[in-house]
């Protein structure tokens, strides 16, 4: 992953067909060309997992169906946590199968009605729901020569407990990080860096002109703003933190993708 | 174990509009998804079949677009689907429903165990599973929310009450309603998704199953509605409450004891 940053490697977010689609099969041609171009313009495909407690496809197993091509060091597959024991290890399976290694860890947003994996499916015997740490951990000790496992950084959550969870993540082995959407430089993201100097940290940059989404998807509080240009705002970005890779939330293929190239300074 | 599911398509809305001629629930122009209490019901079918071995059909009785709802179903895991669809069946209240499904079962045959859903959340009834119960004369148990010793003959089932729970021996053939609860329904799979897409699924009429023309459709049903409306909009209210995080949260407590949730 540190190879992907140093070749400042734009991270693409993909959000995977819908669960309630009426359209599946468009839906599944429209994410493959988006796959390819993503994958063709050398950026890294990041394959959401529920994205917003919306109910989609897994990832990995799109790839597998569509028969898409997997260059190991360009695919990031999104795992949370409302699985079960049997999908979890159907999804690691594929995933080594068709030969990607990079998992990003999250804890997810799901409901009631969504199964999720229980402490005992992961051997977590001391904790009463499993998170990020606990499914990285299980992840590591069951296929511990097979993923590359990143995690989350949340900088609207209050920072000593993110802080201190963030440490949990890295000491159950977590070897990259991703942030939360920002708009701005941001203290929390800044002192990320400093107490990580050796981890790769990908900067999540919002690339919607809606900031009322973002404040949903963080649950906290964005001012809205007319003016918000997503592009001019990824150009202030990589001036703030030149040492990161970025990571491209809802970004538009039709509008903005064909931009990127002369984004990066 | 051979086991029929039957399920219902229903709007996916809160907002439901009913026809002030018809006294029916308006369902064009909604979207349509696979009632919610059904999703129980398919998964706790296929948990069994996948346990002991055997076959899950679901058959829904309703227009064509309701094999988008049998087709779910498939997804998840469900063997095969039967459509009853015929303008015939147009009009049918929940006796007339369980009468036209209960001969679909008899029609499948071999049938060891029927599962509803408690009830569909457009209607509301909770009468079409004890209606097929009845039609077929068979055993049935309610608002089942747990399965155990199943053998080949009977099974063991914890049905609830307003009172707390009963636990109810049944031999089969049975029919039961389920509870949210009972389990958690799996997600499709895209390959569960693809393969229910090919499914093909027949639809069957009042001829195909030998239905008895005065007891379908309206002529076959008893049921008067005499006035239909929709609930009144709850009222709510929102309190912000501010302060230090430790007094919101007395105050939060506060006013939840007050309204009797804590």
């Amino acid at each position: 992953m540190f190879h992907t940053v140093q070749n400042k490697m734009y991270h693409v977010e993909i959000l995977p067909p819908k669960q309630d689609t009426e359209q599946l099969e468009a839906d599944l041609e429209s994410f493959s060309k988006k796959y390819n171009r993503v994958i063709n313009s050398g950026y890294c495909a990041c394959i959401t997992d529920n994205a917003m407690g919306l109910l989609g496809f897994q990832g990995s197993e799109i790839i597998d169906v569509m028969g898409l091509d997997v260059n190991p060091e360009k695919v990031v597959i999104h795992l949370n946590t409302f699985h079960t024991k049997e999908d979890l290890h159907n999804i690691l399976d594929t995933c080594k199968s068709r030969g990607i290694k990079y998992l990003l860890i999250i804890s997810g947003d799901g409901s009631d009605r969504l199964p999720r994996l229980k402490p005992e499916d992961v051997n977590a015997m001391d904790v009463e729901s499993v998170t990020s740490v606990e499914l990285l951990k299980y992840i590591k000790d069951c296929c511990p020569d097979d993923f590359v496992l990143g995690v989350a950084f949340n900088p609207y959550e209050p920072p000593n407990h993110e802080f201190e969870k963030m440490q949990r993540k890295i000491d159950a082995g977590a070897s990259f990080i991703i942030t939360q959407p920002i708009v701005e430089k941001n203290d929390r993201v800044d002192e990320l860096l400093k107490k990580y100097p050796h981890i790769p940290v990908i900067v999540d940059a919002w690339m919607n002109k809606k900031l009322q989404i973002l404040s949903e998807a963080v649950g906290y509080k964005i001012p809205d703003d007319e003016t918000f240009d997503p592009v001019v705002t990824l150009k202030k970005l990589h001036r703030d933190y030149p040492q990161c890779g970025f990571y491209l939330s809802l970004l538009s293929f039709k509008t903005q993708f064909d931009l990127l190239p002369g984004i990066w300074p | 174990m051979r086991i029929v599911v039957c399920v219902k398509q229903v709007p996916a809305t809160n907002d439901a509009r009913i026809d002030p001629e018809t006294k029916r629930i308006v369902r064009e122009g909604v979207k349509a998804i696979l009632n919610p209490f059904d999703t129980y019901a398919v998964e706790e079918a296929v948990l069994l079949r996948n346990r002991f071995g055997g076959e899950v059909i679901v058959i829904s009785m309703g227009p064509e677009k309701a094999l988008a709802s049998l087709r779910e179903a498939i997804s998840v895991g469900a063997d095969r689907a039967i459509l009853l669809s015929n303008r015939a069946f147009g009009g049918s209240d929940t006796w007339a429903t369980s009468y036209v499904l209960a001969r679909a079962i008899q029609k499948i045959g071999q049938v060891d165990l029927v599962i509803c859903g408690k009830q569909a959340v457009d209607g509301d009834t909770a009468q079409v599973g004890p209606g097929i119960a009845a039609h077929l004369d068979w055993l049935q148990a309610t608002n089942v929310n747990h399965v155990e010793d199943v053998t080949d003959r009977d099974m063991k089932v914890t049905r609830m009450h307003e009172d707390g729970y009963d636990v109810c021996e049944l031999a089969f053939p049975a029919v039961l309603t389920v509870v949210k609860g009972i389990n958690i329904p799996r997600v499709p799979t895209l390959r569960g998704r693809l393969a229910s897409l090919k499914s093909e699924i027949p639809v069957w009429g009042p001829a195909d199953i030998g239905t008895d023309i005065d007891k379908i459709g309206l002529e076959g049903s008893p049921t008067r509605v005499v006035k239909t409306e929709p609930p009144k909009p709850r009222s709510t209210a929102t309190k912000k409450i501010s302060g230090a995080a430790v007094d919101c949260a007395i105050e939060l407590v506060r006013e939840l004891r007050l309204r009797s949730i804590l």
